[in-house]
């Protein structure tokens, strides 16, 4: 296992709880629960962007690693 | 007239006029019936059973008779609705027992209450010692309402200073095995994605007793058959599980990596997920 895959993993957890995420803010029926699962999922959403942009670099540097 | 026949009318008759006439009273009158209130329902029953058997009695005197027995009632609450002090002096005000944890003996003579039914009270209230109340009142109806010292009373999440999740009521989808539309569409669901739910669970609908939706969309049901093991929500846990893992896979890289900018950028957004699961752990441990 390499740091880029190692990345990719946590990457494509939050991917899936950003999803859950989502689910629950359109389910929950009170407004305060709603908000905070919505913002939650909005900062996760940024971690996201953050971690990508890391794995092109990592993927850069050492390009025998690059998988799917 | 055969005088059973005659008995036979005037019992559906009042029985029709009863039931009228309770409806109209409404439904204050089973929760808390004061004195009056009580001696008045006896009344109107007594007329109606007084006029069906007796039959040199008219019918319409039982009707006349009974409607006013009604319409008193009524319209004294009308008038006491508006006005506070003809409330006070119908419905009655309560009366100080306990005050600062000390037991106002005038107060109970005035309602001929001995402090054995004082104390009877209390315990039917689960409180054996009196220096346990801040405050205690006897209600126009009877009842003992007892406020507890604070350190005496329930711990509450709010004592604790807890963050709980907020909850709405819960709905109820599926009863006997049938769909309910109507609930599910007042939270903004449809059979679909119910139907879904079910599959995922791997039951039928015929198969449930009773399904409810709580406040975050979660299915929860009951089965006629009940050896089949239902599996509990698992979505909210989960989240909560990886949430926690990403936190703490980005601490680790964090501390691995040599990069001076990629270390800030992990170690940022590991704090800022620790922001995330602070605010979520209340909403999602329930």
């Amino acid at each position: 296992m390499t740091i880029a895959s190692n990345v990719k993993q946590c990457m494509v957890t939050l991917k899936s709880a950003k999803e859950t995420l989502s689910k629950l803010a359109q389910k929950s029926r009170d407004d305060e629960a709603k908000r905070t699962f919505h913002e939650s999922m909005m900062e996760v959403e940024e971690i996201i962007i953050d971690l990508q942009m890391r794995i092109g670099q990592l993927e850069f540097e050492e390009p025998q690693y690059k998988g799917k | 007239m055969l005088n059973w026949v005659e008995i036979v009318i005037r019992s559906f008759i009042f029985l029709i006029a009863l039931f009228l006439l309770t409806k109209w009273l409404g439904k204050k009158q089973l929760a808390e019936l004061s004195f009056f209130e009580y001696v008045t329902g006896i009344t109107i029953g007594s007329i109606a059973a007084e006029v069906t058997m007796g039959l040199e009695r008219h019918i319409m005197h039982g009707i006349i008779a009974m409607s006013i027995w009604t319409l008193f009632p009524i319209v004294m609450g009308l008038i006491s609705l508006k006005n506070k002090k003809v409330r006070d002096f119908v419905e009655g005000k309560a009366t100080i027992v306990i005050k600062d944890g000390k037991v106002m003996e005038d107060n109970l003579k005035k309602e001929r209450y001995s402090i054995d039914e004082l104390m009877e009270e209390l315990r039917s209230k689960n409180v054996f010692q009196i220096s346990d109340v801040e405050f205690a009142v006897i209600e126009p109806n009877g009842d003992v309402s007892v406020l507890l010292k604070k350190e005496n009373q329930p711990l509450t999440a709010k004592d604790m200073q807890l963050k709980v999740a907020p909850i709405k009521e819960p709905q109820t989808v599926i009863m006997d095995g049938k769909v309910i539309d109507e609930p599910l569409s007042t939270i903004g669901l449809n059979r679909g994605w119910l139907n879904e739910e079910l599959e995922k669970i791997g039951v039928s609908v015929d198969n449930v007793f009773l399904g409810q939706i709580d406040s975050y969309g979660q299915l929860t049901v009951d089965l006629y058959d009940d050896k089949i093991q239902v599996p509990t929500p698992q979505e909210k846990p989960l989240l909560l599980a990886s949430l926690k893992k990403c936190q703490a896979d980005l601490e680790l890289f964090t501390i691995q990596t040599e990069s001076m900018e990629a270390k800030q950028m992990y170690n940022h957004n590991s704090q800022k997920l620790n922001q995330i699961l602070s605010k979520l752990t209340p909403l999602l441990k329930t």
